[in-house]
């Protein structure tokens, strides 16, 4: 699912070395953890992922694709292949839930017919069916993560990238969420999540990739957080 | 691109303009203020051509004969010219008659003529009028080789000087319609960039889930050419009262000027103006997303 060899990040601006020579690979199906203080690179190796940044050196493969070889215009069929996820759920103030995931399958251009199909389907996934005409202005913090998490899975991705989605919510709700990502994973989709979420990884028991000073110093198959919050 | 990519283009457009109703209205202001002037000179410019051109195909030719010329020999040089190509007709007017018209054109001034002490000092002259206005310099020249013949002028002066009119109209009608274009464009830049600005997010938004960028950009092309079409829609219709109002005053104060016809006329304005308008819009879009939009 993900290949990656040799991968240095050095950002232009300020000459700061992010990520340095990593290389790890993560198979289809699998549910990682990236974990790492604040400024360890953990953003830029999700970054990465998605194409929001670039790699300075290295070989970067996601879902088969050469990521760092894409012309500008596969860009967005790439992306089509991925759900990303953010800390602060991103969504479009004055659109409801509904027209929120919708959004996602509007600009592919997907038929009408099969939106209004799979938008309800994911918000039934996510337990939202019952308020798709709210706004986001009106729901918690968590169904708003929980619209988000349906915006990025509409188009069945295979991969899912999540930055800190739990980093706004409490800790019972962060709960709700993990308990959909298990099951989206449990569906067969890839799910590679950054967080620095103790008490849900070492309760997950999943693999954890630890990143510290942009090298990889840590990779478990059934890992713990391994630091002190 | 499907229909329903189409109608959501259009929503979005709509929600824009709604969204920034006060700008969208100066931006719109703009664009018709400047189709406006712009089409005041396309209606000079293609009003001045069409002077010149009905003066160019109504012009006659003057043969005035030398004074020494007998009246023999003026006939003969009558009887030449109607022989020559293209020739429509030859009118003879003796010196008596030419006296008796300036007299007549002279009016109330009449005793400027006084000081002459009766001598007549016109010449007898021919009116030429050729059949096709493109034969006039030919033949002017033809007839001027004639021995008796003096001097043969057509109205040469007068299309020059009118020709000399539209081309200044139409150099300084460029100059302000770039102007005014350049400041056009820049306003519907401005416009869009505010939409740009307020929909980062989405943007933001529609490259995670994998929107083209055509995709992307196609809403804000289209709102700037909606402003386009609206600013020239209003310049149509203002332009129509104007040309409306111009051609009654023209009418009732100079009666020989060859106005273009409301009609169909008008309507030709009208339909390039609001493509005018349409292309501005289009290219202010544009502009503004080459520099704003990094997709």
């Amino acid at each position: 699912m993900i290949h990656m060899q040799g991968i240095t990040k050095i950002y232009e601006d300020n000459g700061a070395l992010a990520l340095d020579n990593i290389s790890v690979d993560i198979e289809a199906g699998e549910f990682v953890f990236i974990v790492g203080a604040s400024g360890s690179g953990k953003s830029t190796f999700i970054r990465l992922l998605f194409r929001e940044v670039l790699p300075t050196d290295g070989t970067l493969i996601v879902n088969g694709v050469d990521v760092p070889g894409l012309k500008k215009n596969e860009v967005p069929a790439f992306r089509r292949t991925l759900g990303v996820i953010f800390q602060d759920y991103r969504l479009l103030p004055d659109k409801t839930v509904y027209e929120n995931v919708a959004f996602a399958m509007q600009v592919i251009e997907a038929p009408r017919r099969l939106i209004q199909r799979s938008v309800n389907n994911v918000l039934d996934v996510v337990g939202l069916q019952e308020k798709y005409k709210a706004f986001p202005s009106q729901l918690s913090g968590g169904e708003q993560q929980r619209v988000a998490i349906a915006r990025a899975i509409v188009n069945r991705p295979s991969l899912v990238i999540a930055d800190e989605p739990t980093g706004n919510l409490d800790p019972e709700t962060s709960w709700d969420i993990m308990d959909i990502f298990h099951r989206i994973n449990s569906s067969g989709t890839t799910i590679v999540m950054a967080t620095h979420d103790k008490h849900i990884v070492d309760t997950m028991r999943r693999r954890v990739i630890a990143i510290e000073d942009g090298k990889i110093v840590r990779d478990e198959a059934r890992g713990v957080y391994g630091y002190e919050v | 691109m499907k229909f329903s990519t189409f109608e959501y283009f259009f929503q979005e457009v709509a929600l824009s303009l709604r969204r920034k109703n006060l700008m969208s209205i100066a931006s719109i202001g703009t664009v018709a203020v400047s189709l406006f002037v712009l089409g005041v000179f396309l209606i000079l410019v293609l009003n001045f051509n069409r002077l010149a051109g009905t003066l160019e195909s109504q012009v006659q030719i003057s043969v005035y004969f030398k004074d020494d010329a007998t009246a023999a020999k003026e006939r003969e040089a009558a009887a030449l010219i109607r022989d020559m190509q293209g020739i429509d007709s030859v009118h003879f007017v003796s010196r008596e008659e030419a006296m008796n018209r300036l007299k007549e054109r002279l009016g109330d001034q009449k005793y400027l003529l006084e000081s002459l002490d009766n001598e007549n000092p016109l010449p007898d002259s021919l009116e030429v009028v050729v059949k096709r206005p493109d034969m006039v310099e030919t033949a002017a020249k033809a007839i001027s080789k004639i021995e008796v013949v003096e001097e043969a002028k057509y109205g040469q002066d007068v299309i020059e000087h009118l020709f000399d009119i539209t081309r200044l109209v139409r150099i300084f009608g460029l100059v302000l319609m770039i102007l005014l274009a350049g400041a056009t464009i820049f306003i519907i830049a401005n416009t869009i960039r505010l939409t740009v600005f307020a929909r980062r997010k989405e943007i933001a938004i529609m490259k995670y889930v994998g929107a083209t960028d055509w995709f992307i950009r196609w809403p804000f092309i289209l709102e700037g050419m909606v402003l386009g079409f609206i600013g020239g829609i209003l310049a149509a219709v203002a332009l129509r009262s104007f040309y409306a109002a111009m051609a009654a005053k023209i009418y009732g104060t100079l009666t020989f000027f060859p106005l273009m016809p409301q009609y169909p006329f008008m309507n030709y304005v009208a339909i390039a103006i609001i493509l005018s308008g349409m292309a501005i819009g289009t290219l202010g879009s544009a502009i503004s997303l080459k520099r704003f939009l990094q997709v």
